[in-house]
């Protein structure tokens, strides 16, 4: 009776540790879309590439992965806007491209990214290892990985900043103002194309700051992105298109019924379970998350 | 101030407005009526940046605008406040004034700004930590008022601000729009509600099926026999 009790804790917060840097992840894909209105399906890949150069920073030079995302985060912010500004933004000015068209462009951005990457780093899997990958802290008798409760503090501190960011600045306010309308923004004088390239860069880096709390705990390669893709567009939906906190909260959701996915009915369905909530989500609560709070 | 001259505007290949010239001079209260589908708001749009100009040219304080992006317009001093409002709802009240003073001079005086809005409209100072979506649409129209003042217009342009107001909201938001005309900022006003409008603008401008039919002061269009019968029911 013990033993289940100290597995049901162990399982509980593992999974919303993880849920914290899946956040992250997701947080970044919903504020593109609400800038955009479009679900940035290259985003799990944005997630891939920010991996790698924290990697790369961690093998070839000896970074910390917890340091070298300070590097991949700024790479990944001028890639996002560089993609928005040169590849997406040319489709938005063609008024004829719907759209649910230029989530197509996003699709064909995920495969050069991935097909990219696997021509200089092949399909090898391959980890980071430091000198804490493997430690463990206590919490009575449960036993916790360290890169989690780091992960976990990082990912909740960037939340936090990124709050800070939007409520606070009139950068993060114009960001908020263009979700909500756009003509109105540019009516107060707020630069959208601009607005909206920042936007990009902000949820690639994001996305880059996920991917890289999490290199300590995944195996790297190339179409581990599919699987980022796929969870932040559950945690999306699960959020509320284009919430902040739903996203937030949605990750924390996603990351506690894998985990319990994994310990109560098997490892190997554990991301069934993300996917059964994606369908139950759609059927009965599909505004979100933010449906919930709102009046 | 402003000067309009022969534009013609399109949405794609179905063409809206044709050859429509107007001014506005430096002070002035103008009104641009007409009935749906004249193109009055096509025309605001079109200066105001959001739909680009087919022919002719649009001027402000003897600069060319026309073919300036949106927000360039708005940094000149152009202020539209769009028709149904157009706030930005999930935002408090407050954050939607700050919205409106993101350049330099009208941030510098924001604090200041805010204040005179709050002692004109004591309703957005009671609700100032309220998200907009939530007021009444008269407290929203006059939040939207309160927007467009807070980055310093030195040309406002209103767009129905009557729309779906209770008549005797509608007088006050009036009372309120001839204030601010009265403290010196130029305004060029959208309307369907005829008669108010003609009797507190100085000059009016009369659009059908996109073009000027006719123009004149407020009371020589009130006793324009056509316009009593198309407009006035008379």
């Amino acid at each position: 009776m013990e033993d289940a009790w100290i597995k049901f804790g162990q399982t509980v917060i593992c999974g919303i540790l993880l849920g914290g840097m899946y956040s992250l992840i997701a947080i970044g894909m919903t504020l593109i879309m609400g800038v955009m209105k479009i679900i940035n399906l290259a985003h799990g890949a944005l997630v891939m590439v920010g991996m790698y150069v924290t990697y790369i920073c961690s093998t070839n030079y000896g970074i910390d992965p917890y340091i070298g995302m300070f590097i991949a985060m700024p790479v990944l912010f001028l890639l996002g806007c560089l993609i928005q500004k040169y590849m997406i933004n040319r489709l938005v000015e063609v008024d004829s491209i719907l759209p649910e068209n230029q989530v197509l462009l996003t699709v064909g951005i995920m495969l050069v990214l991935t097909e990219g990457i696997r021509l200089f780093f092949k399909s090898d899997y391959r980890s980071v290892v430091t000198s804490y990958s493997s430690n463990t802290v206590f919490l009575g008798d449960m036993s916790i990985s360290v890169p989690l409760v780091i992960g976990f503090i990082i990912a909740m501190t960037f939340t936090f900043l990124l709050h800070m960011f939007l409520t606070k600045t009139d950068l993060g306010k114009s960001i908020r103002a263009t979700s909500q309308d756009r003509d109105a923004a540019v009516f107060m004088g707020v630069n959208s194309s601009k607005i909206t390239m920042i936007t990009f860069g902000l949820g690639a880096a994001l996305a880059a700051a996920g991917g890289s709390l999490l290199l300590p705990l995944f195996y790297l390669f190339p179409d581990v992105g599919h699987l980022f893709t796929a969870k932040s567009f559950i945690i999306t939906i699960l959020g509320g298109l284009g919430s902040t906190w739903g996203a937030a909260i949605g990750g924390l959701v996603i990351g506690l019924s894998e985990s319990l996915g994994a310990t109560y009915i098997s490892m190997g369905y554990k991301d069934v379970v993300g996917l059964v909530m994606f369908i139950l989500v759609l059927l009965f609560l599909p505004g979100g998350i933010r449906s919930l709070v709102k009046r | 101030m402003l000067r309009v001259t022969n534009i013609d505007v399109a949405y794609k290949d179905v063409q809206v407005l044709w050859d429509i010239s107007f001014e506005v001079n430096q002070g002035e209260f103008v009104a641009l009526l007409g009935a749906n589908g004249a193109g009055k708001t096509t025309t605001l749009n079109a200066i105001s940046g959001l739909l680009k100009v087919k022919k002719g040219a649009i001027e402000f304080l003897g600069k060319d605008i026309t073919q300036l992006p949106g927000y360039k317009i708005a940094e000149l001093g152009i202020i539209h406040v769009p028709e149904g409002r157009r706030l930005f709802p999930e935002m408090t009240v407050r954050e939607n004034l700050e919205m409106g003073s993101l350049f330099p001079e009208a941030k510098a005086k924001r604090k200041e700004t805010m204040k005179k809005i709050f002692e004109q409209f004591p309703i957005l100072e009671e609700k100032q930590n309220k998200e907009a979506g939530t007021l009444s649409g008269g407290q929203q129209q006059m939040l939207a008022l309160g927007r467009g003042l807070m980055a310093l217009p030195k040309l406002l342009i209103l767009d129905e601000p009557s729309l779906g107001l209770a008549p005797v909201l509608v007088t006050q938001i009036f009372d309120n729009i001839k204030e601010i005309n009265n403290e010196g900022v130029t305004v060029l006003q959208v309307e369907q509600n005829v008669v108010q409008t003609l009797k507190m603008c100085h000059r009016a401008y009369v659009l059908e099926n996109g073009k000027i039919y006719t123009q004149g002061t407020g009371e020589e269009l009130l006793n324009d026999e056509h316009i009593k019968e198309a407009y006035l029911g008379i």
